[in-house]
């Protein structure tokens, strides 16, 4: 009666790994997506011990040092318009232009895929509801959303991250809510619903965890925009405040030096340049990473 | 359906061997000979990871060539078709030979309507100019037996059911007269009552333009219906061939015999079916063996360790299986 | 026998919306007023093409969609009122065509087995060695398939897995919906052996749909067809397919490919597609498509009427004597 049928011929598959091991495995074996990883890392280590790496202090002004040029003894990415040190001010700001590129993003996607995950598993009149509703924020180009939420709010950095936070919610939770649906038709989920189980258990052992990755993915994406757009608002004037050092706002500052000093000006926008190119390759690494079924 | 014995064969393949390279290595076709006269219909026998589709795929020439390694010879009309490229490919695909999938939208644009799309193909192939394109292509259509073809020449692909859109890929790939039709699967998606009538119809058409056809399946009541003579796929080797007359009556390999069986025709209640055991080998590696010899009930010591030679027992008819040895014992043919 | 499923009156329709808010301006009838038993320990199939109604009606007598009107029976209890939806989703189970969209990419073979159970209330550890065991009874090794996920494994492989997943909560009734459709043929044969086996072992009442119907003739006790929402024919499977009344059950007997190359199919028993069930014809919804349709068919649906032994029943005007047709026996 018991007959294991299957005992022939069967080619030995090697021992399946866990899914994390196997993502963490095919992201390591693509050099790019790693090279982005190590220069992302590189930028936040930067930024989190940048107090103790012994630079010299953000904020000291010397008007006798103003725009001295890449290379000088002593200053080696040279000053900026109020005679501080560059070197320091780029690593100083990159502690505020990460965290309101970060920031933003990382709360948006815990709001928004609550809305879009819950959206997509009801559907029906509420997903109706509660997408057109979203639809109507997304209709807004984002920089245009931005700067009226940030002019309405005032300037200063708590209401750029709150204005940045806004507009991120609707994209994210479009993409929670259209992935959602897809696994919500699927023949597993249907299974679970016929095994008995209720709506909560349903989402938590199979909508979640199916799910939480492409948003995931989606999100990482989102992260170089984010700092752009803050820093979009900085130069705007509505973001961070001088003399917070925030790579946005010394593009602003610098502009004025672009005759005398291009090579200074042009280096906060390099740093976005990096930043944002890295956080893509990254995100798109980790894509192709978790997209492959063995 | 007689055809001269002596007239040149239209597709001439040579032990054709591909292999994919990737992730892993998939060695899908491991040395196939066939040949198919002008006229002739031959059915591919098998089942999934066989390497029938891929053969398939092959001789038009349609697969992924980065990732895939072809040896061997093709020949069709007197082309060499694996050393075509360029503008002699695409006259000879579509103009020459022509392929109809399992799925039509594979082969149907959906933002063109159905005419444009026969029409382009008549016009890329003919040299004619569009309102002769647009004739050819409802009288294609009309001899698809599509209702109401001149509405249906401005319809879109998905304004139309399933069998529709079954009969217009029919009538977009034979719209140039090509000499030899592939068929991959055609009617493994469809209803029963519209399966027929395809088959029915690609018979039809096929003995009307005088095309050789090749035809896929996994389906043994589809190859008899359609095919002349059967081959049977297994391992990407052909493991038996025949006429179909010979197959169903005196079936020599025991794959085939396990495919008859298991096709519940004749199964009577309340028996167990005789289910070949195991699953079809990984093809990370060519065969050194008989791919069979896991799974098969006579198998010796010699089938697993040397890879079986194809016997011939009469022109055309070949089992690839020691047991099909002359010198072996009457106990085979039981 | 005693009937264990009993279905009577069954009515769903699908709304087709459009427009702004979404008003419903024409309606998809799948299944319109079905009624039907199942015995309890018998294998009923239950056949049809594309728009026929069959997986429709499958999900209703699981409970994954609410009928719009009609009465499912489940053990002689009725669904709303002596039976919660959660005690009949413990006594019908059902298996899916697709062997790998039926199972969660990201759970192992054993989780996914031990899910059901664990639902109803089963501690954690005693769930999965239930799983295990039932592995062993559909032919995979749980040393071997416990820890894998799902595309490490064949379709047939799945499907063991799906019907494992299916008897872990102990249900009496297993709905197959195409379950073996997808397969190779050599593997379905693995596959409908090791279903017959564990309906003798565990006393399983099976409903297998399926298009193929060399399948169905071999593994059902009786066969129901069903066309357009509607059960056309319903009987013992030798009896419907020695003796069809239907002309639909013979068109879809004829249109199978013969196994005979001397005796070729020459004609198709049927031309056109299977229709839409959005705005089925009047009277008999097949007359269109009907070799023998004569006015009164145009005009009169024919309900079921007793066509030979045995609970034989068809709804086709030639057999309901004195209905108007020229093939009826006159009024008794």
């Amino acid at each position: 009666m018991a007959v294991i049928a299957d005992g022939v011929a069967l080619a030995p598959v090697p021992r399946s790994p866990a899914y994390w091991t196997g993502v963490s495995r095919r992201f390591r074996r693509d050099p790019v997506a790693v090279g982005a990883g190590l220069v992302i890392l590189t930028l936040i280590l930067l930024a989190l011990f940048a107090p103790d790496l012994g630079l010299a202090d953000p904020y000291r002004s010397s008007m006798l040092r103003r725009l001295k040029p890449i290379g000088t003894p002593g200053f080696p990415l040279g000053t900026d318009e109020l005679g501080r040190d560059m070197v320091t001010r780029l690593i100083h700001g990159g502690r505020l232009s990460l965290f309101m590129g970060v920031t933003p993003v990382l709360i948006a996607f815990v709001v928004g895929s609550a809305i879009g995950i819950a959206a997509g598993y009801v559907g029906g009149r509420l997903n109706t509801l509660v997408m057109r509703t979203i639809d109507v924020f997304f209709a807004f180009p984002s920089v245009l959303l931005a700067i009226a939420l940030s002019g309405a709010l005032g300037a200063g950095t708590g209401n750029g991250l709150l204005s940045l936070t806004i507009v991120f919610i609707p994209p994210l939770a479009r993409i929670a809510e259209s992935v959602t649906t897809g696994v919500r038709g699927l023949d597993y989920v249907e299974a679970a619903r016929a095994s008995g189980a209720g709506r909560w258990t349903i989402i938590r052992v199979h909508v979640l965890r199916n799910v939480l990755g492409p948003i995931f993915v989606y999100a990482t994406s989102l992260i170089s925009v984010s700092m752009i757009l803050a820093s979009g608002l900085s130069f705007l004037g509505l973001g961070v405040k001088p003399p917070e050092p925030e790579w946005g706002l010394m593009l602003n500052t610098l502009r004025t030096a672009i005759y005398v000093q291009p090579w200074v000006a042009a280096l906060p926008g390099a740093m976005i340049f990096i930043t944002s190119i890295s956080f893509n390759l990254l995100s798109d690494g980790l894509r192709t990473a978790m997209d492959i079924k063995a | 359906m007689n055809f001269s014995a002596t007239e040149a064969p239209l597709v001439e393949v040579e032990n054709l061997k591909v292999v994919f390279h990737g992730a892993r290595s998939v060695h899908a076709v491991n040395g196939v000979s066939f040949t198919v006269r002008p006229g002739e219909v031959l059915g591919i026998l098998g089942e999934s990871g066989s390497g029938k589709s891929v053969t398939l795929k092959t001789l038009l020439r349609i697969n992924p060539e980065r990732h895939s390694e072809t040896t061997g010879r093709i020949r069709v009309a007197d082309l060499d078709v694996l050393a075509l490229s360029g503008a002699a490919l695409a006259d000879y695909r579509g103009g020459t030979a022509s392929m109809i999938f399992q799925d039509p939208m594979l082969a149907l644009d959906p933002v063109y309507t159905i005419g444009d799309q026969i029409a382009e193909a008549v016009c890329r192939h003919r040299g004619v100019g569009r309102r002769e394109g647009m004739r050819r292509a409802l009288e294609m259509l009309e001899r698809v037996r599509i209702p109401s073809p001149e509405r249906r020449l401005k319809a879109f692909p998905h304004e139309m059911s399933g069998g529709m859109r079954q009969r217009a890929m029919i009538a977009l790939a034979l719209a140039c007269r090509p000499k030899l039709l592939l068929a991959d699967e055609p009617t493994t998606a469809l209803d029963a009552t519209v399966q027929i009538q395809i088959l029915l119809l690609l018979r039809e058409l096929q003995r009307e333009f005088g095309m050789a056809a090749i035809f896929v399946t996994h389906d043994i009541g589809v190859a008899v219906e359609v095919a002349d003579k059967l081959a049977v796929m297994y391992a990407g080797e052909f493991v038996e061939t025949g006429s179909v007359r010979e197959l169903m009556r005196d079936a020599r390999h025991p794959y085939t015999r396990g495919l008859l069986a298991a096709n519940l025709h004749g199964a009577r209640k309340g028996e167990r079916l005789e289910a070949i055991p195991g699953a079809p080998p990984a093809l990370d590696r060519a065969p050194t063996a008989c791919s069979f010899a896991p799974r098969c009930r006579f198998a010796e010591a010699t089938c697993r360790t040397e890879r079986p030679r194809a016997i011939d027992l009469d022109p055309g008819r070949m089992v690839r299986c020691i047991l099909a040895r002359p010198a072996a014992a009457t106990s085979s043919a039981a | 026998m005693s009937a264990l499923l009993s279905v009577s009156g069954l009515v769903k329709h699908f709304p087709i919306r459009s427009g702004l808010f979404g008003r419903a301006n024409a309606v998809v009838r799948a299944v319109d007023g079905v009624t039907f038993d199942v015995a309890d320990g018998e294998t009923l199939g239950l056949v049809g093409e594309s728009g026929c109604g069959k997986s429709t009606t499958a999900r209703l007598l699981i409970g994954l969609i609410q009928a719009d009107a009609g009465r499912i029976m489940f053990d002689k209890r009725s669904i709303g009122e002596t039976l919660t939806l959660t005690e009949l989703r413990r006594g019908v189970q059902m298996v899916f065509q697709d062997s790998y969209a039926s199972l969660n990419p990201r759970l192992t073979i054993e989780d996914s087995i031990a899910f059901g159970p664990s639902v109803h209330g089963i501690p954690g550890a005693t769930a999965r060695a239930l799983a295990r065991d039932l592995m062993v009874k559909v032919g995979l090794d749980p040393t071997r398939f416990a820890g894998r996920y799902p595309h490490e494994l064949s379709g047939g492989q799945r499907q063991r897995v799906n019907i494992a997943r299916a008897l872990a909560v102990s249900p009496r009734v297993v709905i197959l919906d195409e379950a073996v459709s997808a397969l190779d043929k050599s593997v379905e044969a693995q596959v409908l052996n090791l279903l017959l086996d564990l309906k003798e072992e565990f006393g399983l009442t099976y409903v297998f749909i399926s298009h193929d119907l060399n399948v169905v003739r071999y593994i059902s006790d009786r066969v129901m067809v069903m066309y357009l929402g509607e059960i056309v024919e319903i009987g013992h499977v030798e009896d419907i397919y020695a003796a069809p009344r239907h002309p639909y059950t013979r068109a879809l007997l004829a249109a199978m490919p013969s196994m005979d190359p001397d005796a070729r199919t020459a004609e198709a028993p049927l031309s056109g597609d299977p229709p839409n069930p959005i705005n089925p014809p009047l009277g008999c919804r097949f007359h269109p498509r009907c070799p023998c349709a004569e006015p009164i068919c145009a005009t009169t649906d024919p309900g079921l009427y007793v066509a030979g032994a045995r609970g034989h029943l068809a709804a086709c005007h030639m057999v309901i004597p004195g209905s108007g047709h020229s093939k009826a026996q006159a009024a008794a």
